[in-house]
């Protein structure tokens, strides 16, 4: 069963080789290679869940010497949102492109990026690190050109630069924890590893690179027009995964190899900085014009409430305090990785149906296309955090949390996003459930509608109502201090 | 003797990350910032090649120098990106 | 004696790259600018050779300094098109304080954590567990027994960077046109040189296996001799049929994937080579993955598709489509 971590990314991998020989192959070829790698995502929780976590060592070699793959319930969970996602995106895409042309150039960078993604939840080696994420940057860069509008091409190549600038910091990181360590083994470094100049600076610097690719503010700036040009299906799988990714990598890196160096301001300055990515994201989805920016701006703040769990995880001695927020961390996570692609595709379907997105011209959207501003709504009630939507308990546990630890401020940037939040929200559907006059004839989109529909649905009904194996999975993950050797 | 070549050739690679990436954050033409990139990532390669050495006599740390050529690979495909993006957006321009 | 001559030469070789990659970062023309950068490469490549990483430094002369310069002047020719929106070289240098002192900051911090890393750090590293599993690795190049055995995996998602940055140029647009054609003193010198680089590029691809060279430096020779002949005026007609063209491309990276899948679903694991089969799996891998190499290099010197890439423009394309069709489905696990 372990070879189905090799699967999860050679899928892809192999499905973009394909897709370049054979173009005109590509819908099917795509769909069979994120078919198959959702199979094997599928495979690895079912492993993880039944024997813990999976280590497999490439070639044969010990890790250190070789590189490892790895698998966790961190990881897993992560791996199975991604491969979800880019199946509804993918049957999704089939449609959305009307140039086969332009379908083309999409399957071959898409599948690359999801090989990106897969082998980056699964890695377990700094270098090979490095490797994904760049993979992934290109990869993104690419496929946010792909229409070669004049606000596109620029947004790409600022998302392409700065992600290399990011990338060279994490790469200074890990040059200097090799000098220092000898390893790039995660789990041997997190043996190794003690607090001194060497480990705070490598920190530092593969800290501020990931905040960087994961668009935390200040580092922001980027992320809007990026995500907000690129095609739909990209755009999608940007905001729902490819910054989360990033996120991945700082929680990852936090509880295991740097975990003896956290310090409780540290921590405190990351969720501050997540308390203010949630309050300016919010505001300014509220003031958005069109509907893919709002949802652009939506993302700043929800990556915002992810960084606000660091402070419960890393810096506290509580077990059960600390495997209930990761477990809330998780559940917002997953709801906005499964809201926000859902939110995308639907933009997707209204620009391509009205010719554009500006909300305050929605009128009438409601009647043309109900599906479609039925999965606005679904997505809206759980970027908001009703119930029963999984980032409903997530908040919950984030409020817990925060009053457990006495983190008062916690409470109002809490209160004060949800408030924006349905603002946002409310201000969206009011303009897509406004009259027209003359309404355009109720449309269906099968392939595109969809898709879109069961992520909103995923996104509300699934993990709220079944969030019990989200903390099972996570059970005795990396326990405090990460000291143990 | 070997300490001091690490030490110098490591020092040396620091200060070129350090000056491309500042480099890179301060210079808005894209070329330059492209350039400033690509100097800041050779001297991360430097600073890898000068731990890897061990003296005239010793055979250097291969592991090191394997990252470095996968690196330089790396930076090529992104310098390569990087240069078609801008190229495409000048016949935007034009346009 | 010595020492202080290998110091001299040492404090000579700093002192010269750091003038060049000043004036790359600071020089006011931009072509200036582009060949401070290349030379900063050529000396970079020296360096190496100081340091003993004599596999880098073929690579750097042919990728870092060799073809992203070469990319890097084809940019600045474009830039000279459309004089309005050349990049303005920024104003008469000045020393902008803030992230001139944020720089010495960083590498002031940074070098400190340097001296303590080296301080701490267990010299050997992981040296010695490449050194006592080379003879298991299958060649004798220690640098070829982590890039191709050891650490194969991070060398196939590298050719899948290369492949993703190619794919990325080739959906931007169209590529530049066609140089003109050489005069003949040019013409002949490419004429010398093409066959040269050729034969050079197949012996660095064999010697890799137990001294300096591999795929990566033979695939730069070979696309060196690409973009030499594009350089002289080699017309687009001469480009092979997409189909071939886009089977070069993916040689490298599909072969290396293919053997590693192979290798898990006999029962072995992935990319896990047998002892006795290692030399020959490797040398066949990095057969493909320099003509791989090559090509991708090559094309993506075009800085956009060439007619050649499209599938749709001869019949030609299409019957070779269904042989490399039937030739491929065998291949692909």
């Amino acid at each position: 069963m372990t070879d189905s971590l090799v699967w999860s990314i050679a899928l892809p991998l192999s499905g973009a080789i394909l897709s370049v020989l054979l173009p005109r192959a590509a819908n099917g070829i795509g769909l069979a290679s994120v078919l198959g790698s959702l199979a094997a995502a599928l495979a690895v929780i079912w492993t993880v869940a039944d024997q813990g976590p999976l280590t497999y060592a490439i070639g044969g070699w010990t890790p250190g010497l070789g590189i490892a793959l790895r698998a966790d319930g961190l990881s897993a969970l992560l791996l199975l949102l991604s491969a979800l996602v880019a199946v509804a995106a993918s049957v999704y895409a089939t449609a959305y492109f009307r140039q086969a042309e332009q379908r083309q150039r999409f399957w071959t960078l898409w599948l690359l990026l999801l090989s990106a993604l897969h082998a980056l939840f699964l890695a377990a080696d700094l270098f090979n690190l490095y490797v994904t994420l760049e993979l992934l940057g290109l990869s993104a860069a690419a496929l946010t050109a792909l229409s070669g509008q004049r606000e596109a091409l620029e947004a790409a190549l600022r998302y392409l630069l700065l992600g290399l600038l990011g990338s060279l910091a994490f790469l200074a990181g890990v040059a200097l924890l090799y000098t220092g360590y000898g390893s790039l083994d995660i789990s041997t470094l997190t043996h190794r590893l003690s607090p001194g100049l060497t480990g705070w600076s490598a920190a530092a610097l593969m800290t501020s690179g990931l905040l960087i690719k994961t668009a935390l503010f200040p580092l922001h700036f980027w992320l809007p027009p990026a995500h907000a040009n690129a095609p739909a299906p990209v755009s999608a799988i940007l905001s729902a995964l490819v910054v989360k990714a990033a996120f991945y990598l700082v929680l990852r890196l936090w509880l295991e190899p740097f975990a003896s160096l956290s310090t409780p301001e540290l921590v405190q300055m990351l969720g501050v900085l997540g308390a203010i990515a949630v309050i300016w994201g919010s505001w300014q989805a509220l003031q958005a014009e069109r509907l893919k920016l709002l949802a652009a701006y939506s993302t700043l703040a929800q990556i915002g409430y992810l960084f606000l769990f660091l402070p419960l995880i890393l810096e506290t001695s509580d077990e059960t305090l600390r495997h209930a927020a990761l477990g809330g961390l998780l559940l917002m996570a997953l709801t906005h990785g499964l809201a926000k692609s859902a939110l995308f595709l639907a933009a997707g379907v209204v620009q391509q149906h009205a010719g554009h997105d500006r909300i305050a011209e929605l009128r009438g959207t409601a009647q043309a296309l109900p599906a479609t501003t039925f999965t606005l709504a679904l997505a809206g009630v759980a970027l908001i955090g009703l119930p029963p939507s999984g980032a409903f308990l997530g908040k919950w546990q984030l409020i817990a949390g925060a009053l457990q630890a006495e983190l008062w401020w916690m409470l109002g940037v809490v209160l004060a996003g949800s408030l924006l939040a349905a603002g946002y929200v409310f201000r969206l559907l009011g303009h897509a459930f406004g009259q027209a006059r003359y309404p355009a004839r109720s449309l269906s989109i099968g392939r595109q509608e969809i898709p879109a529909l069961g992520l909103g649905l995923a996104a509300t009904l699934l993990l709220g109502l079944f969030s019990a194996p989200v903390w099972s999975l996570l059970a005795g993950l990396a326990p405090a201090g990460g000291l143990n050797p | 003797m070997i300490l001091d070549t690490q030490l110098l050739y490591g020092l040396v690679g620091i200060f070129l990350f350090s000056l491309g990436l500042s480099s890179a954050f301060a210079s808005s033409a894209l070329l330059r910032r492209i350039l400033a990139i690509n100097v800041a990532g050779a001297g991360l390669f430097l600073l890898l090649i000068a731990v890897a050495y061990r003296g005239p006599e010793i055979n250097p740390d291969p592991l090191p120098h394997a990252l470095v050529l996968t690196g330089i690979v790396v930076a090529f495909s992104a310098t390569a990106l990087a240069l078609a993006l801008v190229k495409r957006l000048r016949e935007t321009d034009d346009d | 004696m010595t020492d202080v001559v290998w110091g001299l030469l040492d404090l000579l070789l700093i002192l010269a790259l750091l003038a060049l990659a000043w004036g790359s970062l600071n020089s006011r023309n931009l072509q200036r600018a582009v060949i401070y950068f290349i030379g900063f490469g050529l000396l970079l490549a020296l360096v190496w050779v100081r340091l003993r990483a004599p596999d880098i430094a073929l690579a750097e002369a042919a990728i870092g300094a060799g073809l992203t310069g070469a990319l890097l002047l084809a940019a600045l020719r474009d830039a000279s098109h459309s004089p309005d929106h050349t990049d303005r070289p920024d104003r008469a240098w000045r020393l902008n304080p803030v992230p001139t002192l944020l720089s010495l900051g960083l590498a002031v911090a940074l070098g400190l954590a340097y001296l303590q890393a080296l301080e701490i750090a267990d010299p050997q590293r992981l040296a010695v567990a490449v050194f006592s599993h080379l003879e298991q690795s299958g060649v004798s190049n220690p640098v070829t027994a982590v890039l191709l055995n050891f650490r194969a995996y991070d060398t196939l998602l590298e050719l899948a960077v290369l492949l993703t940055a190619l794919l990325g140029i080739m959906a931007l647009g169209q590529a530049r046109p066609a140089y003109a054609q050489a005069g003949p003193v040019l013409a002949g010198l490419v004429q010398w040189l093409t066959p040269l680089l050729i034969l050079v590029s197949a012996y660095l691809l064999w010697i890799g296996a137990h001294a300096p060279g591999g795929a990566f430096q033979a695939g730069a020779l070979l696309a060196g001799a690409g973009v030499l002949l594009r350089l002289a005026g080699f017309p687009d007609s001469h480009f092979p049929a997409a189909l071939i063209l886009r089977g070069m491309v993916i040689a490298g990276v599909s072969l290396f994937l293919a053997v590693g899948l192979v290798l898990m679903l006999v029962g072995r694991g992935f990319l896990d080579y047998p002892p006795a089969w290692a030399g020959g799996l490797i040398l066949l891998i990095e057969t493909a993955a320099t003509l791989g190499i090559a090509a991708t290099l090559m094309l993506a010197f075009l800085g956009g598709r060439p007619a050649a890439w499209s599938l749709d423009t001869s019949t030609t394309g299409r019957i070779q489509a269904a042989d490399m069709v039937r030739h491929n489905t065998g291949d692909n696990p």
